[in-house]
């Protein structure tokens, strides 16, 4: 009798997980099939396969928004804004998370606010105050290191608020047991606890680096050229301009090529974050 | 020993942090909260002091109490199923089989894609023709006609007051789920494994484990997904702004894409920002109530 | 440890007071006439027909005037990079801002060059004044307390647009009259079409397709001029109620295409051009916005909204909408931006302008030339014309704008009635009236 309602719950588990995964999979599925058809096919038939696989999708879009070098733009901006992000935001949440002292709570709560605020409001005060940083005739209004900078901050509360989460779960005696050794507060953080937050760091790479990738009113307001532009800008003017000229092919195929390096990149790396999380498990 | 250089470290450890964080984000902010105080229409020069008045204006208007409810309904409807879903998601997909393997890879996509793409995207499943929704519907032999001479006549999904909204919160709960499906994840697997064991020696299975063992013990990630809930379906915007742009007539509308109106449509831009210090105070609150009610995990341990 | 504390809050706040000292807030920029006279930059919204002629005339003008640069650049949502520059005091020195720019807070801030002296001399290639060479019906919808502000360059006809082809087949005749179109709606019922589509997601369509040409149809220009002018009662009036009870007609009767409430501007005019649906309210853009859509043999032709019979207005009144090209105030070289703007203004390239980008200008005789075929009907009626309009008034005022497409989704959803929807639009323009802080507009003819 147990064993029938075991199987009885495992196919409803099963079927329910079935289900989950084609609600995820379908949708994009279908986004790759519209970017192989022609524009009145799109509407004509929505649902069928393409009566001919139009390539020129493809390229129409690589060459009216110029993808390649945006792609490269936003590589170097995202790079370089986890580059700096992750030193820096694991330094300060190991202070919160082990250093407590008279107002890090109060700090560490002007951090998480700073994700509450909506940012578009802070797109007038901050465009002026990225052209007063200036030396000379340089500032760091439309450049690719003003933009790093900006994502900087702006990814802090949420770095903060996960790697400190993760650092407080980090037994308390390996910083005494290392302490006694000799080690200095830094030589701990470094070699210690650090590789041991290793799941919390990946957790907030990959997020972080996704939602760098797809920025977007930020990188609008700080980068109006053309040549230091981003891919979402990039892809949004493609969206919108071929709303405009309802080219549905080039646009849907735009959206494929935008999202097919992120979809990459997480496969590939797929087994090995489950595999640091899995390990992450069961060294505690 | 602990204390030699302890104040040295703390000092240089959080200044990076701090420094960046308070020129680019800080000072920007008090500046906007400072402009709730006046009238502005931030493209001009000039700026009318009005002290409270943006707030007084902003208690009385019927369209911010309006969206606020949505706000509600969303974190209420939109969280309650993004928790289900991803606890369930996440429990279902411990084990090694082929169709877990396959689950744990795809989860994410949909967070993943740019929310213009998942805009798009479900524009299209709603649409009242070729949509998804309605093939759906008319397999199963529904239909979205409505009887004639009925109030609100009409199939369509997205421009349907009473439907707008909760076809937005659907999309939303595809685009979030597998966040919180990697948070619970992850911390099923900070289970230890002994305890799991243990449980599974004494015959304890399925639902009843799942309540009594991982439920207890995923006790903290659920109290930061519930306040990253309240985080996102109180800001929520570019979602409900691309899709609706609040409508049919405000029945879809949010604080923040109200937020935009005032400031961008309306050029009002200290209506705009007393609306951000109201949104903030009530994101702030909320989760202070949610932390102060999570405290006690039903194991009996306080957090 | 608490001193670390302050010290390091009162290093913060020194540097914010330090940031504040440099960062200007205000738009004393140069006024007009300084920096390099041989520069200019010119921002332009990039929609349907794309930036490349305004690139091409910049080109142009700099091989006619070695020595001068022109930079021009565009997005569609151009405006979110503009504002931050209006409020810094650093804008373009000629710019077509887009729909998502507020001009009229820009004008009243003064940060609009009035063009008034411009206009007294001569045009590009030296005949005349240059005002002359503007159609003045459409110049005058760039005024703003008897000053010229805004330049119109193309212009958009709105009214309905059918299948000629469509209609010969079944032979049906295109109705003139509110009365013909309820007896031909349902003989386009019975051939398996919706009789009319429309952009349910945009209220701004059906505002400009079918309730002004009403209102104007029934209570005359003035009932439509009244309520722009914001004069009390006017959008109660018994011409909006009427247009109201028009628009609920014809929804009771099933003539609109079913889920038309739930469709964007793509999916009712791809609906349209398919032949699901027999009409459709839209602009001189539908043909090149549609373009890469178009089902092959899809035909489309321009018609004026059927008139009431009996009623007061104009049968050949038509509507029509400037695209405002602006030289700021804080500009830095207000004469080569005028220039430019006379170049690119001057007759021929205005007819070049048409054929390429397939919409009318404002000069005068640049539609003397072999128009693109699906302009020559728009363009013969307003020519013909007696009564020119165009809407302004969600420009002027937001907040009645924005009421004014919720109230209009409610009407053609069902969830308001006639009455109600007129009391909402009254409602909205009574809260204008009361805004000391909003300069009134007025609209003649």
């Amino acid at each position: 009798m147990k064993r029938a309602m075991d199987s009885g719950k495992k196919a409803l588990t099963t079927l329910g997980l079935i289900v989950f995964t084609l609600a995820v999979v379908v949708p994009l599925l279908w986004m790759t099939l519209t970017s192989l058809k022609s524009g009145p096919e799109i509407f004509a038939s929505p649902w069928g396969l393409p009566a001919k696989i139009h390539w020129e999708n493809f390229s129409h879009a690589w060459q009216t928004a110029g993808i390649a070098h945006f792609f490269i733009n936003s590589l170097i901006v995202t790079t370089a804004t986890l580059a700096i992000l992750i030193p820096v935001g694991a330094m300060a949440a190991y202070i919160f998370a082990r250093y407590p002292f008279p107002g890090s709570k109060f700090l560490f709560g002007t951090f998480l606010g700073g994700m509450m605020f909506p940012q578009f409001l802070t797109i007038v005060p901050l465009f002026f105050l990225m052209n007063s940083l200036r030396i000379g005739a340089f500032s760091l209004y439309d450049t690719k290191l003003g933009l790093t900078v900006v994502y900087v901050a702006y990814s802090l509360p949420f770095t903060v608020f996960v790697l400190t989460g993760f650092f407080q779960t980090l037994p308390k005696e390996l910083d005494e047991a290392a302490m006694i050794d000799g080690a200095g507060h830094s030589k701990v953080f470094w070699r210690v606890m650090l590789p041991l937050a290793k799941p919390g760091l990946i957790v907030v790479g990959i997020f972080n680096g996704i939602g760098l990738w797809n920025e977007y009113s930020l990188a609008l307001v700080l980068i109006p050229s053309e040549e230091n532009r981003t891919l979402p800008l990039g892809i949004a003017n493609l969206v919108m301009v071929e709303h405009y000229q309802s080219d549905w092919g080039a646009l849907f195929a735009g959206l494929v090529i935008v999202m097919l390096p992120v979809l990459i990149a997480y496969w590939i790396f797929r087994e090995k974050i489950h595999e640091t999380m899995l390990a992450g498990a069961i060294k505690g | 020993m602990r204390n030699r250089g302890r104040t040295a470290f703390i000092v240089t450890y959080l200044a990076p942090a701090a420094l960046l964080y308070g020129v680019f984000v800080i000072w920007p902010v008090l500046q906007a909260i400072g402009f709730s105080l006046f009238k502005w229409s931030g493209l001009s020069s000039k700026k009318t002091f009005v002290g409270l008045d943006n707030f007084k204006q902003l208690f009385h208007d019927s369209v911010f109490w309006e969206a606020l409810l949505h706000n509600a309904w969303i974190f209420v409807f939109g969280g309650g199923a993004i928790l289900i879903v991803g606890i369930a998601v996440a429990h279902g997909t411990q084990g090694e089989g082929r169709l877990t393997k396959v689950l744990r890879s795809v989860y994410l996509f949909p967070n993943i894609m740019s929310l213009v793409v998942v805009a798009i995207l479900w524009e299209f499943v709603y649409d009242p023709h070729i949509g998804l929704v309605t093939s759906l519907t008319n397999l199963f032999g529904g239909s979205h006609a409505s009887a004639p001479g009925a109030v609100v006549q009409n199939t369509s999904i997205l421009g349907n007051p009473a439907k707008a909204l909760p076809a937005v919160i659907i999309t939303f709960v595809w685009f979030s789920v597998g966040f919180y499906i990697m948070l619970f994840s992850a911390g099923i697997r900070q289970i230890p494994q002994e305890v799991a064991e243990a449980s599974k020696l004494d015959g304890a299975e399925g639902l009843f484990r799942f309540r009594k063992i991982t439920l207890p013990l995923l006790w903290s990630v659920g109290r930061i997904s519930v306040i990253y809930l309240v985080i996102n379906t109180l800001n929520v915007f570019a979602l409900v702004f691309l899709m609706t742009q609040g409508g049919p007539d405000r029945k879809t509308e949010v604080m923040l894409t109200y937020l935009y109106e005032q400031a961008f449509v309306n050029s009002d831009y200290g209506a705009a920002t007393a609306l951000a210090m109201a949104n903030f105070v009530i994101v702030m609150a909320v989760s202070g109530v949610v932390l102060r009610l999570t405290r006690k995990d039903p194991s009996g341990a306080v957090q | 440890m608490k001193t670390h504390l302050s010290a390091f809050s009162a290093a913060l706040a020194a540097t914010g007071l330090l940031l504040t000292g440099c960062s200007g807030g205000s738009s004393e920029g140069n006024a007009g006439g300084g920096g390099n006279g041989k520069d200019l930059e010119v921002v332009s919204f990039q929609g349907g027909f794309g930036i490349d002629f305004f690139k091409q005339a910049a080109t142009e003008y700099e091989s006619k005037h070695p020595g001068v640069h022109i930079k021009v650049s565009g997005g569609p949502r151009v405006w979110e990079q503009l504002r931050p520059r209006f409020a810094n005091g650093t804008p373009p020195g000629l710019t077509w801002p887009g729909w998502g720019m507020d001009y009229w807070a820009l004008i009243y801030d003064n940060q609009v060059f009035p063009l008034d002296d411009a206009l007294k001399t001569p045009p590009y290639d030296g005949k005349g004044t240059w005002k002359d060479t503007f159609d003045p019906s459409l110049l005058k919808l760039g005024e703003y307390q008897g000053k010229q502000y805004e330049l119109p360059y193309h212009y958009n006809i709105m009214g309905w647009w059918y299948n000629p082809d469509t209609f010969t087949k079944h032979g049906w005749t295109v109705p003139k009259t509110f009365k013909d179109l309820l007896d031909l709606a349902p003989k386009i019922k019975a051939a398996g079409m919706a009789p009319i589509t429309y952009q349910g997601m945009y209220p701004d369509y059906t505002i400009k397709g079918f309730l002004f040409p009403w209102v104007i149809s029934v209570g005359g220009i003035k009932a439509a001029d009244d309520a722009q002018s914001l004069v009390p009662g006017a959008w109660k009036s018994a011409a909006f109620l009427k247009a109201a009870q028009m628009i609920k007609q014809l929804r009771d009767s099933g003539f609109f295409e079913d889920g038309a409430d739930g469709l964007s501007h793509t999916q009712s005019q791809t609906d349209f051009l398919q032949g699901k649906a027999a009409m459709i309210p839209c602009g001189t853009w539908l043909e090149s916005e549609m373009r890469k859509t178009m089902p092959p043999g899809a035909k489309m032709a321009f018609m004026l909204p059927p008139v009431v019979d009996g009623g007061a207005g104009d049968p050949s009144a038509i509507m029509i909408g400037i695209e405002p090209w602006i030289i700021p105030t804080a500009g830095p070289n207000h004469d080569l931006a005028i220039d430019f703007y006379k170049y690119m203004t001057s007759v021929d390239k205005a007819k070049q302008f048409i054929t390429q980008c397939g919409t009318l200008t404002a000069i005068k005789g640049s539609d003397q030339i072999t128009l693109p075929p699906l302009l020559v009907e728009p363009a013969r009626l307003f020519r013909e014309s007696k009564t020119v309009y165009s809407i302004q008034f969600d420009t002027w005022y937001s907040t009645l704008g924005t009421e004014s497409k919720n109230a209009m989704a409610a009407l053609l959803n069902g969830s308001n009635t006639p009455e109600e929807f007129v009391d909402r639009l009254e409602a909205a323009a009574e809260k204008v009236r009361q805004d000391k802080s909003k300069p009134v507009h007025t609209m003649t003819h």
